[in-house]
């Protein structure tokens, strides 16, 4: 099975600062590694790749025209009427999808990070997060991706996934975003009502409730009932404050201790 | 002369002990005889068992291991469970990964560990299956993650997606018994709700010291085991991990660094420390200002915060600034001259000497433990065939 579409999702992003509607930079790496994956498989393959921009939401949104200055020449845009019903009016539109292109959390909303799991989970797809580059798998017969993920600790992955798949993002992607106004101006909007008109009977979900004032969190702490010696104690003789010490000895010896040091916390290897 | 009936004499041989890091403490109100015993590195824990005698419920704990042990993040989940969990609760540790260390400090009860979902190996669909196997046999009343990169955040929120019907809220910055908040609208709110069934926990939300113990008892996963051998064909397949050659990586990606201060006086020895360690280099800020590192090698609070497992400060003294560039490294290890720098109270190891002499040594005892290592595996190929 090769690619035929590529999709990707794009939400409306905010700014850090001043909190206007902008473009979501995760959802634009996602977009801009979608038309580059297009325009190569355009360039190589014999059948030719579609790839949509697909935005369910508010229909009365202007950040989406950023997404017309960062490459993409057409949005489709889904009106939907609930939150809650994003992710049904998403799958309707993406059944005959090969891929789905997401960033990995939204910046908007409850950014959970947990829209590309729940459509994955509601399509059937397969579906890799962190993804920093994706290419077509050179062997045709497994009909996949190969995708390099971001591991932390300087690590990656390449793994393979079978299409049918949703991709996440990883913000680290080495993708250069590249703004045109002449994009903007020529690009298309096109708005389709959602063919959920009312919304279904609500799954049970968290009641949130957001705070007024941003506060720093407390952090969860053991409450701990000791005598009054014993918290001077604690006072004076801190637990754990410093590790051994090494000063006998000469050079030779040391080197030893700091190897034997590093083989037994198994940081090297030799 | 004065009379000094009335002064109080303090006898200059009172008892100490001598403490881990070489300083004699006095402990007042001991009336024994010149006690000096060394207090041991392993030292045996004295602290109230928290176990239930007989679980009632059970919360569960599900995060990869790295390396044998449970990262900072992931004990910071063990420990919100066990301070969280009531008389009746006992909490279960699914180690996903191999485990070496002993988990009855971080206040596990029960321990399962499967060693063949390595974090390395991706295998999203059979994580997925072993996962919920283990919790229709346990029955758990809540389920804590970490919400981080090495495969915990994905394989949480795949759960949380395979079963709708039931709550969960990721990336939890602020937990306790009455509600979990997380950070929304792209970081410029809190919100707050009741608690959850799953939690992906992200960092620091919990404090890892905890002033009770448990009992850590290993269960065997081998009935779930045998389920998982009859996985469908999987549509994931792992085709290996690269690591990017350490010079090349952004320090605050380095797993392994090797950091330079004032005590260096030979950059060239420090750079074939660091690779023979396979290490990027870092340095303080002295070094830097001196010209013998460029400025994007700076730790500390005007350059980088690194979040390495290995640090090794080379002459650097420690500085407070410095010391916050490398708050969130698991293991220091510190070669100075001065034995009270601030650098030592912070290492994990600290080696009191000449910063040029040792790095030589350390070298040469480098290459001999890999040419040992080497002629070993040729040994035991040569033996196989």
């Amino acid at each position: 099975m090769s690619i035929k579409n590529i999709a990707a999702l794009v939400s409306v992003g905010r700014h850090p600062v001043s909190g206007e509607a902008r473009h979501c930079r995760n959802d634009s790496l996602a977009m801009t590694l979608g038309l580059a994956l297009t325009s190569h498989l355009n360039a190589t393959e014999t059948n030719t790749v579609s790839f949509k921009v697909l935005h369910a939401g508010n229909a009365n949104n202007t950040a989406l025209k950023d997404y017309l200055a960062l490459g993409a020449s057409h949005i489709d845009m889904i009106d939907v009427a609930a939150e809650s019903l994003i992710i049904d009016a998403l799958a309707a539109n993406l059944t005959n999808t090969d891929l789905i292109l997401t960033g990995s959390r939204a910046e908007n909303g409850l950014d959970s990070g947990m829209l590309p799991y729940q459509l994955a989970e509601k399509l059937g797809f397969s579906l890799v997060a962190n993804a920093l580059a994706i290419q077509q798998t050179t062997d045709g017969l497994t009909g996949g991706l190969e995708v390099l993920q971001f591991l932390p600790k300087g690590k990656r992955r390449s793994v393979t996934v079978q299409l049918p798949a949703v991709i996440v993002v990883h913000p680290l992607a080495p993708v250069e975003l590249r703004h045109a106004y002449a994009r903007q101006v020529t690009g298309t909007i096109n708005q389709q009502a959602s063919p959920l008109t009312h919304a279904t009977p609500q799954e049970k979900t968290l009641k949130w409730q957001t705070e007024t004032i941003l506060r720093k969190p407390i952090k969860l702490k053991a409450r701990e009932n000791k005598s009054g010696h014993a918290r001077m104690l604690s006072a004076t003789v801190s637990e754990n404050k410093g590790g051994a010490v090494v000063i006998e000895g000469n050079s030779v010896e040391k080197a030893q201790v700091i190897l034997g040091y590093l083989r037994e916390h198994r940081l090297i290897n030799f | 002369m004065t009379e000094h009936h009335n002064i109080k004499r303090i006898n200059p041989r009172r008892a100490y002990e001598i403490m881990t890091n070489g300083v004699k403490r006095i402990t007042l109100g001991l009336n024994s005889d010149y006690v000096a015993h060394e207090v041991s590195l392993h030292q045996t824990s004295n602290k109230p068992l928290r176990s239930p005698k007989k679980a009632e419920k059970r919360v569960l704990v599900i995060a990869h291991s790295e390396r044998g042990t449970l990262d900072d993040h992931a004990k910071q989940c063990l420990a919100a469970a066990a301070i969280l969990a009531d008389a009746e609760t006992a909490v279960v540790a699914l180690v996903l990964g191999e485990l070496q260390e002993d988990l009855s400090n971080a206040g596990v009860d029960e321990v399962l560990v499967m060693d063949t979902l390595d974090y390395q190996t991706f295998q999203p669909d059979i994580e997925l299956a072993f996962v919920k196997n283990i919790i229709t046999s346990l029955q758990p009343s809540r389920i804590f993650m970490p919400d981080n990169l090495i495969g915990d955040g994905d394989l949480g929120r795949r759960l949380i997606a395979s079963q709708p019907e039931k709550l969960a809220a990721t990336h939890v910055i602020e937990i306790n018994n009455a509600h979990i908040a997380n950070y929304q609208l792209g970081g410029n709110a809190i919100a707050l709700a009741s608690f959850p069934y799953i939690v992906l926990l992200a960092p620091d939300a919990a404090d890892t010291s905890l002033p009770f113990s448990a009992s850590a008892l290993a269960i065997d996963p081998l009935t779930a085991n045998q389920q998982m051998r009859h996985a469908q064909t999987p549509s994931y397949a792992s085709l290996g991990m690269q690591t990017i050659d350490a010079a090349k990586i952004a320090l605050e990606e380095a797993d392994f660094i090797v950091s330079a201060g004032n005590g260096v006086s030979n950059v060239q020895t420090l750079q074939t420390l660091a690779a023979a360690l396979d290490a990027a280099v870092g340095a303080s800020r002295v070094a830097v200002d001196d010209g013998k590192f460029s400025r994007d090698k700076q730790i500390g609070a005007t350059g980088k915060t690194v979040s390495a497992s290995t640090y090794f400060a080379i002459g650097i003294s420690g500085a407070l600034q410095h010391l916050q560039g490398i708050k969130d490294c698991r293991h220091v290890i510190a070669i100075n001259r001065d034995h009270s720098a601030a650098i030592v109270k912070r290492a994990n190891l600290s080696l009191i000497g000449d910063a040029e002499e040792i790095m030589q040594a350390l070298i040469s005892a480098i290459a001999e433990a890999k040419i040992t290592a080497i002629t070993d595996v040729k040994l035991a190929t040569q033996e196989a065939a």
